[in-house]
């Protein structure tokens, strides 16, 4: 009898676990998507590496009802891994993000040939944007994602908020100078 | 100036934000859920107990005193094995004197003691040195102290037993 309870209670409690895990990818795969796209800035590798965060967590299920804010800690395991592909992978070529953004961007409203502009603008912000520290440059990109507020970027980031703040600071002038610079020399 | 400068740094760093919110907010591939939980199902989920073939699914092997048991058997069994090992081994006596090995041919002489014969064209060709040959005298003639010293004495001897035993003539 003892036995059967055992393994009922187990099963209930896989049922249970691979049920969270569904919701979480349900709710988050999106968010943890566009992370992954913002620094690796290619599909394939951004669904990849959203897989293999979801992976991490169905290694660690059991730790999930000790998790506060999934949410932060989602992002804080896939940030991890596109920063290790994207160390190990070679330097991105401006010409790559222009064939890719003119893959993904949205067209609505826009003629060819503003497109075009888009594009080229677009990508030679990107360019720019590599060019920054490690550190301001991380920074830089999480605060584009409106939900993600200054403390859960230090939560992501392992770091105070006011380093946050201090880094995104230095981040704009830096990335000001560097437009500045780019448009001087042409 | 100062002030274009500082609009130039606003409209960069506008252009900077505006480009990475744009990618943040560009919308995941179509059916991304989908293909995440398929490749969780598909993943190994965890290390499992390799079950074993002649125990079925609700059989004895799924009690847990039962599992204890096997593993208790398991283990005595083993440790049984080692001991019947350790038992059949007859350790060798210890002699009650040490003996020293004989070295052979070394019955009756003297040892070398370690001693290595070294030839001389190891350590480069040795120049004899000439001999220079001695004058000896030879040994008839030679009469060493001892003798003419016992001579000078026999002599003084005889001489006084001579003049005791003849009377003086006066």
């Amino acid at each position: 009898m003892e036995i059967v309870e055992s393994s009922v209670h187990d099963a209930a409690r896989q049922h249970a676990e691979e049920a969270a895990l569904a919701a979480l990818v349900d709710q988050y795969a999106s968010t943890l998507y566009r992370v992954a796209f913002s620094v690796l800035r290619n599909q394939q590798d951004a669904e990849d590496a959203v897989q293999e965060a979801f992976l991490r967590v169905l290694r660690h299920r059991e730790t999930l009802g000790e998790i506060r804010d999934h949410r932060v800690w989602l992002v804080r395991i896939v940030w991890n891994i596109v920063l290790d592909r994207k160390r190990r992978a070679k330097t991105r070529p401006e010409t790559d993000d222009i064939a890719d953004l003119t893959r993904v961007l949205p067209a609505t409203g826009m003629s060819a040939e503003q497109r075009a502009a888009a594009v080229q603008h677009h990508s030679s912000v990107l360019a720019c944007v590599e060019k920054l520290p490690d550190r301001e440059r991380e920074v830089m990109l999480l605060s584009a994602f409106e939900e993600l507020s200054s403390v859960e970027i230090a939560a992501v980031l392992g770091v105070t908020e006011s380093s946050v703040r201090s880094r995104l600071f230095r981040a704009r002038n830096l990335m000001a100078e560097l437009l500045q610079h780019k448009r001087s020399t042409p | 100036m100062n002030s274009e400068v500082r609009f130039d740094r606003s409209v960069g760093a506008l252009a900077t934000e505006e480009t990475l919110r744009m990618i943040a907010r560009l919308p995941a591939p179509a059916g991304l859920e989908d293909r995440v939980k398929a490749g969780l199902r598909s993943a190994p989920k965890s290390a499992n107990v390799i079950a074993w073939p002649l125990a079925s699914a609700n059989g004895w092997m799924r009690s847990a005193g039962m599992r204890g048991a096997a593993a208790a058997a398991i283990v005595l069994a083993i440790a049984g094995g080692g001991w019947g090992v350790y038992s059949h081994i007859q350790v060798a006596p210890v002699p009650s004197a040490l003996a020293d090995p004989q070295l052979p041919g070394a019955a009756g002489r003297f040892s070398t003691a370690g001693a290595m014969h070294v030839p001389q064209t190891v350590q480069g060709p040795v120049v004899a040195a000439p001999v220079l040959k001695k004058q000896v005298q030879p040994p008839a003639e030679a009469v060493p102290s001892w003798q003419q010293h016992a001579a000078k004495k026999g002599k003084a001897h005889a001489q006084s037993h001579s003049s005791a035993a003849t009377p003086s003539i006066k």
